[in-house]
């Protein structure tokens, strides 16, 4: 099977047909999304970029079944998640799925170590097993001396990496990162992307990145970019990178 | 009811609708000075109507409270008032043998017909009393022939038909009426339910064993003149005769026992002629042996004493939900800031001053206010109507009357504006807390950085502090510490001088810099000042007119004189001078003024041996060091833990500790309230400031929850990051479930210490006999009437005199004054045959030097010498509440005490008998034979006249209840009743009161509900994008809400579980301490579980369901728009 985006169907994980998604902001109906298809491979890294509100977040949102769309079909790992029930979505995420937001979403009461377990202690990892994987993965992202330090103890560097520890710790097939290098300064957001990708690279997880930044979406595979609800165009990693190095990507 | 707390009722109906206006008024000013940020607070309120509903559902409390309070108490007063009126009718005074300065036996207290024709001659055409009429009256056993139903003790009032005139006003009749002829009887409506009384029966009155047959010609209702005097008993059959009737059954001459006087006027306005015809009439009786009783003033004063103590009880009952209610009040602003903080950081970012974001949060507040106030009304009314019902079913072991729920005008008008006074001052203090902030963390909504301030830990600081506090707050100190020592006038202008705080609001404007800097911020009201500066000046003349008149040392408080008068004053000019951004370090300034005010709250409780004003001090001056310790920064979680671990091992120390220090120090229930905060203050500094130990334990104890450990998890982190609020709902729960612990703890022993099996003291049935018909051997006498006797075990007899009796004094000493007296006591007497002393099983709770057992004193006691055994009563105890010295022997008792004398005096001729005390009986002996315990034959010689006989029946085993009926029915003169029901009646009517009282304080409990509601919807909001991210990971929705819901059960648990611990270990210090009771400390403790946890549980599931709502509000949070929510 092929794609319209030219993925080979052995590979494909996640797979969006003619997905709609309309809401009311007030008295106005906002077209969201306006039937995205779209395929991404085992192991690849896409960007998602384009204009604020021209529907990254919530195509994110969509596909990674954090929200409801209106028509569609939205399949992950072969599993239609579209008309899946609320409990067995969670579940699904919990196992499959692992999360990076702009703003942390760490849990400010919680250490480091305690937000990374958080996942694992979900889906029912016992709390000792929870605890030496959490270590683990800060030990990954470099923060192993930190586990025990409150959120707001920590950086913004360092609290985007217990994110993206977070995100890893569960092994999860897919990473869904939502303007994971935003709220970061530039030399920071280099080295949460320099981690996003060598993760990648390890571990063979499929990355799916909403950024707004060039520089971002130039290191991932490919990139799609996004206007008023659809799929405009997409561009490989080289067109990407020369366009940064051009200065002319938009 | 016209005073509380010694205030009268309508100079608080003044001050307060005076202050509400003068709130009303300040409040008009603001919306017209500024109307958009008036707006603004208002618009806010319907913004959430969920969090609006409860903040006006958490507010009212206070109102509920005092209104439930008021209104008791005007229904006391109103239904006894009432019930008076009707009673008494036309009868305004009467007159009477003075037995106490006239010594004479019984049967010649008489006043002849000749005294009664002087003083209508006297008066006759007087403008204040328009008639006299004469009275004699018997207590006589009544048979109905045509039912055999019998009546032991009805009272048979006989006067001339011909005379009634007026005083028929207002007694309705039936058939003729008081058109009393030969041997016609008008009964009163509870002998015609007693006997089944139709008109035309024949009733047989029994004097001295002769039958008299009357004819019922009416039946009337109650009065005097149909044989009901008793304004506290519920049933008081009787029945009126033609004098002359009566005189040829009774043998009596031609006198009457009482005269009737009824002044000019109906049966109310003829009340206020009292004082007039007072003082025509004694000058009459100065030279005979006569008195002259004001029984209708007397009985109404005292039924306006009875609803105020009334009043006065539940308001100090519900003081525990009304600080739980000023908590509330506080946590609900703090939370409100929060919630507005981004909005008012903004505001004051475009230029808003502090003074316009009080403004607006003080209209806001007000609205709830004005809310709350007006459904606390109503639902404090509703709360009345359940109590009064309540207080209706405890029945005749109640209060005797039959309550009839009446609101006044004053009540409600004093409940509500107390209610607004109350709220209004909290969220002013609440309101300038909120305004002080960070406008740049505001606008962003991160957590306030506290700005390092420099004169923390310097003494500078800490003496700047201190004056701040004395300008703010200096007025209203020393004015209610004034109004206590001086005049309560005083307590009233403490009101007044809140414009001390009052200045720190303004202080947060900009009124001390120059008019033309001042004007951007709109004009200052120098009005306020004028009033400061005239308070102390005031203050100072009455000062020296009270030093000048009156030099005795301990009337003047010249300390507290000092810091009410002179450091306020001296603060004002620094408050209005210093610079307005130097923070000033509040916590010191407080605690140190604290501390001053505990010192001299010390001195004055060791001054006037009051226990509450020495423990206050003693904790206030605690609290101090640990706040000293905090402004020097000395390791704020050690200081603050010992502080509160010293608090709380001062208040579990028995007085008997203190005592070589204090000496005796007197309290009463209102130290049940100040135990209760004090405690649960320190308990909850403990726990909050320990959290971060306390929450791993839990949560380490959640970790083998399974797939719960998440929930729990995160439910245990919260509470440990907001602590203010944590404490704050830790504490209100805290103080009313202390309060419901403690008091149903000490009760449940009290029933169990009076109203045992032990009361009964081995008998079965108390059988009374009428006073004109004894039974000279009850078994013989039932015997010969055809009754099976053979159920009879043991009958003993007895003879008790009543109250006023029998008189007694301790030779040469007043303990009130502390010097000789001649003063005598009335005080009951029981004198016993030796079978009853000999067969009762009662205890002793102390016996004199040289009786080893209980049976020892009883031997003696049956000697027939003049020994005496005292019950309770007469030993030190709570003087308030009647309890304790009431012969003013000044004695306080203990095992192996010198036997000590006592002397009675009988009335009837003077004569003087010495007896000496060897006992004191157990407290269950004075449930029903309380009085002094002698031999019969002592009792017959020290007053032969002693009329009132008793029986006293010990069973073979059976039934009491059915036996007690067989004596009534079989005896025609006596009263049987059972023990075992007279023990379940007022079981019940305990339980009642109990009920009522967990009730009322559990009221309160609300008020720790709807925190947790209000905590729990705010939590909502603010952790929407950490609900959205825990949905993101996996957490399932039930998941989110089983968080929500073992948070607010942490906390709830944390309070409730503080409550028990402190409420059973309090109970348990206070019981076994002898500091309640001195029998107490001699009885096991026993902790009434089952209803403890019945209480516990009610208060946990109720929180539970609370946060029920917030909860499944969390689990539906989408979680796609929760993680965009900022």
């Amino acid at each position: 099977m092929s794609t319209s985006n030219g993925a080979s169907g052995d590979d494909i994980v996640i797979e969006a047909r003619s997905v709609v998604k309309t809401y009311a902001s007030g008295t106005v109906q906002v077209h969201a999304l306006r039937g995205i298809d779209l395929a991404v491979r085992r192991g690849e890294m896409v960007a998602v970029m384009g204009p604020s509100g021209c529907g990254k977040t919530t195509l994110l949102n969509a596909l990674s079944g954090l929200d409801d769309f209106d028509s569609g079909r939205v399949t992950i790992a072969g599993t239609d998640i579209s008309k899946m029930p609320d409990d067995r979505k969670t579940d699904f995420r919990a196992r499959e799925m692992g999360f990076i937001f702009q703003t942390y979403n760490l849990l400010p009461v919680l250490t480091a170590a305690e937000n990374v377990e958080l996942p694992l202690i979900v889906s029912g990892v016992r709390p000792k097993e929870a605890r030496v994987r959490a270590l683990e993965a800060l030990a990954t992202v470099g923060l192993r001396d930190r586990a025990n330090q409150r959120p707001n103890q920590l950086s913004g560097g360092q609290r985007q990496r217990v994110t993206v520890a977070r995100a890893l710790v569960n092994r999860p097939s897919i990473i869904w990162a939502d303007e994971p290098t935003g709220a970061l300064d530039s030399a920071t957001a280099k080295e949460i992307m320099d981690l996003i990708v060598q993760l990648n690279e390890q571990e063979h997880q499929t990355t799916i990145l909403v950024t707004h930044d060039p520089k971002v979406a130039a290191r991932c595979h490919r990139t799609i970019h996004m206007a008023d609800g659809l799929i405009e165009r997409e561009d490989s990693q080289a067109k990407m990178q020369a366009a940064v190095a051009t200065g002319g990507a938009s | 009811m016209d005073e509380l707390f010694g205030l009268s009722m309508n100079v608080i109906a003044a001050v307060s609708v005076g202050l509400t206006l003068a709130i009303f008024a300040i409040l008009a000013f603001f919306a017209f000075r500024n109307p958009v940020m008036f707006k603004q607070g208002l618009r806010n309120i319907p913004r959430r109507k969920t969090q609006t509903a409860l903040i006006v559902f958490g507010l009212m409390l206070a109102t509920v409270i005092m209104t439930a309070a008021f209104s008791t108490g005007d229904t006391v007063a109103s239904t006894a008032t009432a019930d008076i009126y009707d009673l008494l009718g036309e009868v305004d005074e009467i007159i009477q043998w003075d037995a106490q300065d006239n010594p004479a036996p019984e049967d010649q207290r008489i006043i002849p017909q000749s005294e009664l024709d002087a003083l209508r001659a006297k008066f006759a055409g007087d403008k204040d009393i328009q008639a006299f009429l004469g009275l004699s009256f018997e207590r006589l056993p009544v048979i109905n022939e045509r039912t055999s139903l019998n009546e032991a003790d009805a009272t048979i009032a006989a006067f001339d038909p011909a005379e009634v005139g007026v005083f028929a006003n207002g007694i309705s009749t039936t058939g003729d009426g008081f058109n009393l002829t030969g041997n016609g009887i008008l009964v009163n409506k509870d002998l015609a339910e007693a006997l089944d009384v139709q008109i035309g029966d024949t009733l047989q009155l029994i004097f001295e064993g002769k039958p008299a047959d009357v004819v019922v010609t009416g039946i009337a209702s109650l009065s005097p003149l149909t044989g009901a005097f008793d304004i506290g008993t519920l049933a008081k059959p009787g029945g009126a005769v033609n004098i002359d009737f009566f005189r040829q059954v009774t043998g009596r001459e031609d006198a009457v026992d009482v005269i009737l006087v009824s002044n000019t006027g109906d049966t109310k306005s003829g009340l206020g002629r009292t004082g007039d015809v007072e003082v025509k009439i004694k000058p009459e009786l100065r030279d005979t042996p006569y008195e002259l009783v004001t029984l209708k003033d007397d009985s109404i004063t005292f039924a306006k004493l009875i609803s105020s103590f009334f009043t006065t009880f539940f308001v100090v009952f519900g003081l525990f939900g009304i600080a739980a209610g000023v908590l509330l009040i506080f946590l609900i602003f703090i939370m409100l800031a929060a919630e507005r903080k981004p909005e008012m950081g903004m505001a004051r970012a475009v230029g808003a001053r502090r003074r316009h974001l009080v403004e607006s949060f003080l209209a806001e507040g007000m609205g709830y206010d004005l809310g709350s106030a007006l459904v606390g009304l109503v639902a404090g009314m509703g709360v009345t109507v359940a109590m009064i019902a309540i207080v209706n079913n405890a029945g005749e072991s109640g209060l005797g009357l039959n309550l009839r729920v009446t609101f006044t005008l004053r009540g409600l008008i004093v409940s509500f504006c107390l209610g607004v006074i109350a709220t209004f001052l909290i969220i002013t203090v609440a309101s300038v807390r909120a305004s002080r902030l960070n406008i740049t963390s505001a606008i962003r909504d991160l957590p306030e950085t506290k700005p390092l301030n420099p004169e923390q830990g310097t003494w500078f600081g800490y003496l700047r502090g201190l004056l701040n506090v004395m300008a703010a707050f200096g007025f209203f100190i020393g004015f209610l510490v004034l109004g206590a020592r001086v005049s309560p006038v005083f307590s009233i202008l403490a009101l007044v001088s809140l414009v001390g705080p009052f200045l720190y609001v303004l202080r947060g404007t900009n009124f001390y810099l120059p008019k033309d800097e001042r004007l951007q911020g709109g004009h200052i009201p120098f009005w306020p000042f004028f009033t400061v500066i005239g308070i102390p000046f005031y203050l100072l003349a009455v000062l020296l007119v009270r030093l000048t008149r009156d030099r005795r040392p301990s009337s003047v408080p010249l300390l507290v004189m000092a810091a009410g008068v002179i450091i306020p004053f001296v603060g004002i000019p620094l408050a209005a001078l210093q610079d307005r951004e130097r923070p000033i370090a509040w916590s010191a300034g407080m605690g140190a003024f604290g501390a001053i005010i505990g010192v001299l709250f010390i001195d004055w409780g060791l001054d006037t041996d009051t226990a509450f004003f020495f423990s206050a001090g003693v904790s206030l001056v605690i609290l101090w060091a640990g706040t000293i310790l905090r402004h020097f920064r000395i390791a704020e979680r050690a200081s603050m833990t010992g502080v509160s671990l010293l608090l709380l091992a001062y208040w579990y120390s028995p007085s008997s500790w203190w005592e070589p220090f204090t000496g005796k120090l007197e309290g009463n229930f209102e130290m049940f309230f100040l135990s209760g905060i004090t405690m649960v203050a320190a308990g909850t500094f403990i726990i909050t400031y320990n959290l971060d130990l306390l929450i791993p334990v839990v949560a380490a104890f959640g970790s083998r929850l399974g797939r719960l450990v998440p929930a729990v998890k995160t439910a245990a982190a919260y509470p440990l990051t907001a602590r203010v609020r944590t404490g704050l709902t830790i504490a209100m729960i805290g103080l009313i479930m202390f309060g419901l612990i403690t008091f149903s703890t000490i009760n449940q022993n009290f029933t169990r210490l009076f109203l045992g099996d032990d009361a009964k003291g081995g008998w079965d049935i108390q059988v009374f006999t009428n006073v004109n018909n004894p039974v000279d051997d009850l078994p013989a006498a039932l015997k010969a009437a055809g009754a099976d006797t053979s159920p009879i075990a043991v009958a003993a007899e007895g003879y008790w005199t009543g109250f006023g009796e029998l008189e007694f004094r301790n030779p040469g000493y007043d303990a009130a004054k502390d010097q000789p007296t001649d003063e005598y006591r009335p005080y009951p007497v029981f004198g016993a045959d030796e079978t009853w002393l000999r067969d009762n099983t009662f205890g002793m709770k102390f016996r004199a030097a040289g009786y080893a057992t209980d049976a020892d004193v009883w031997a003696a006691l049956a000697s027939g010498q003049k020994f005496a055994l005292v019950d309770a009563g007469v030993t030190a105890g709570s003087q308030d509440f009647g309890t304790g010295d009431l012969l003013n022997l000044d004695k306080e008792l203990s095992d192996g005490f010198e036997p000590f004398t006592i002397t009675a005096r009988n009335p009837a001729t003077g004569e003087e008998t010495v007896l000496t005390v060897i006992g004191q009986a157990d407290d269950s002996a004075a449930v029903f034979f309380t009085g002094i315990i002698v031999s019969l034959p002592t009792l017959k010689t020290v007053y032969p006249e002693a009329a009132t006989q008793a029986w006293y029946v010990r069973l073979n085993g059976g039934d009491s209840r059915e036996y007690a009926k067989t004596i009534e029915s079989t005896l025609f003169q006596a009263s049987a009743e059972s023990f075992d029901k007279l023990l379940d009646d007022q079981r019940s009517a305990s339980a009642g009161f109990l009920l009522l009282f967990q009730g009322f304080m559990g009221l309160g409990l609300v008020v720790g509900i709807a925190a947790l509601g209000v905590i729990s919807f705010r939590a909502v909001v603010e952790r929407r994008q950490q609900i959205g991210m825990l949905r993101a990971i996996g957490f399932q929705r039930s998941m989110v809400a089983l968080s929500f819901l073992f948070e607010s059960g942490l906390v709830a648990m944390s309070g409730i579980l503080m409550g028990l611990l402190m409420g059973v270990s309090f109970s348990w210090v206070l019981w076994t301490s002898g500091d309640l009771d001195a029998a107490a400390g001699t009885t096991p403790f026993t902790v009434p579980w089952m209803q403890l946890a019945v209480i516990c549980g009610i208060a946990l599931v109720s929180s539970l369901l609370m946060t029920y709502l917030p909860a499944r509000a969390a689990s539906r949070i989408a979680v796609a728009e929760a993680l965009r929510y900022e």
